[in-house]
């Protein structure tokens, strides 16, 4: 048997590790990081999974994807850390630095062979993979919240005044966007009978062929509800791009600024902005 | 060579008298819409009275010109389009300059304040504390 070395060696030095450890590991995270006692318990489970597997019958190809309790662990784990905005390299420091404090006391034991050492390398490198995948899951959902709440707050329609709607676009408009864009205008034109559409791209940070033609399809359809458009804070730069690319908004009145483009909006529903009777 | 952009209050002169190279043309047009967003300007009169020969690619420069231009929210006039300059500009094609034209300079001018005095944003510009 040659794991007999090995689990000995891990035995007697297990109050020794676990410590050692979890000093470690609080010594890796800064002082905002997870709160003490949840990561302690959170340690200590997972390290009596890893011991768990280490003391096993060394197999040619570890696989952890079946431990369900050490993936519950380190999935934890990592999701506190990942939740207090901790890197991926944190995380699997975490990880190495049980590696490194158990090959240090393995080295030193005298009866220990090089199989022992090749299994917890295996051990290991099965339990790097696992925590690098969790960390990626949990980004990957952050980010799709994320961006579900951008979609949410980042198209607006203002009812600027009676029968003018305000849609002020920023950030980088890509195809889904696009559409919300069109589908929350259309049905803000009908609601509120808008006459006029004001479109203000001074948050728009590129225009390119792709952005252009989602804005052309936008203001089409506002068009065929019966309401003129009016484009705003279109850059110079914006400007000759759209210019080189052949696009031609035709029947769409352009303004330079926000306020040109309200005034003319006012205009066309035949309002105008004056001053209060004896308030200059 | 480089093209004096002149300045009529808040509407902007250029006058072409020589046919542009490529980097000319780019280099015009920037400095243009540069000009044209700094000031916002309400109105461009390109005058091309001097250009006896205009080929498609000038025509094109002329056009885009005038597209970015009112894309910036000003309006935009071409003047002094020769007669035979017309005729093979219409020989060539009837799009190639799309924007309006006027005779001379100075008509140009007043169908650019016929404009601007419609607009919205100088209506109500005795109403603003600007």
């Amino acid at each position: 048997m040659t794991t007999i070395a090995l689990q000995q060696v891990l035995h007697e030095q297990r109050s020794a590790l676990l410590t050692a450890w979890i000093t470690q590991v609080a010594a890796l995270g800064d002082q905002h990081s997870v709160h003490e006692h949840a990561l302690d318990a959170l340690l200590r489970s997972l390290f009596d999974d890893i011991l768990g597997i280490l003391e096993r019958q060394p197999t040619a190809n570890p696989s952890l994807e079946h431990e369900e309790s050490l993936a519950l662990a380190l999935r934890q784990l990592v999701g506190e850390q990942a939740r207090h905005g901790s890197s991926a390299s944190t995380c699997v420091n975490v990880v190495l630095t049980l590696k490194h404090l158990m090959s240090a006391q393995v080295v030193t034991a005298t009866d220990v062979t090089l199989e022992d050492m090749l299994w917890l390398e295996q051990v290991f490198e099965q339990l790097t993979l696992l925590t690098v995948t969790a960390f990626l899951a949990i980004r990957e959902r952050q980010i799709t919240q994320q961006s579900l709440s951008l979609l949410e707050l980042s198209t607006p329609v203002l009812r600027l005044w009676h029968r003018i709607l305000l849609l002020p676009l920023v950030g980088v408009i890509d195809t889904v966007r696009a559409r919300q864009i069109t589908e929350s205008l259309l049905e803000a034109i009908a609601r509120y009978e808008a006459r006029v559409t004001i479109l203000d791209l001074t948050g728009v940070p590129v225009l390119d062929t792709s952005v252009a033609q989602h804005l052309m399809k936008t203001i089409d359809a506002a068009r065929l509800l019966g309401t003129r458009v009016v484009m705003t804070g279109i850059s110079p730069e914006g400007a000759q791009t759209l210019t080189k690319l052949g696009i031609r908004f035709a029947d769409v009145i352009s303004r330079a600024t926000l306020r040109a483009g309200i005034a003319e909006a006012l205009l066309l529903v035949g309002q105008q902005i004056s001053p209060l009777e004896g308030k200059r | 060579m480089k093209i004096p952009i002149l300045r009529l209050e808040r509407i902007l002169l250029v006058s072409i008298q020589v046919d542009l190279t490529d980097n000319d043309a780019m280099q015009f047009q920037s400095d243009l819409v540069e000009q044209v967003a700094e000031i916002e300007a309400l109105g461009v009169a390109i005058d091309i009275t001097a250009l006896d020969v205009v080929d498609s690619y000038m025509a094109r420069v002329i056009n885009d010109t005038a597209s970015m231009v009112r894309l910036l929210g000003a309006e935009a006039v071409i003047c002094g389009v020769q007669p035979f300059v017309a005729l093979t500009l219409v020989e060539m094609g009837r799009d190639l300059l799309g924007a309006d034209c006027a005779f001379n300079l100075g008509q140009g001018l007043e169908i650019l304040r016929g404009r601007i005095a419609t607009r919205g944003d100088t209506r109500f510009s005795e109403n603003e504390d600007v």
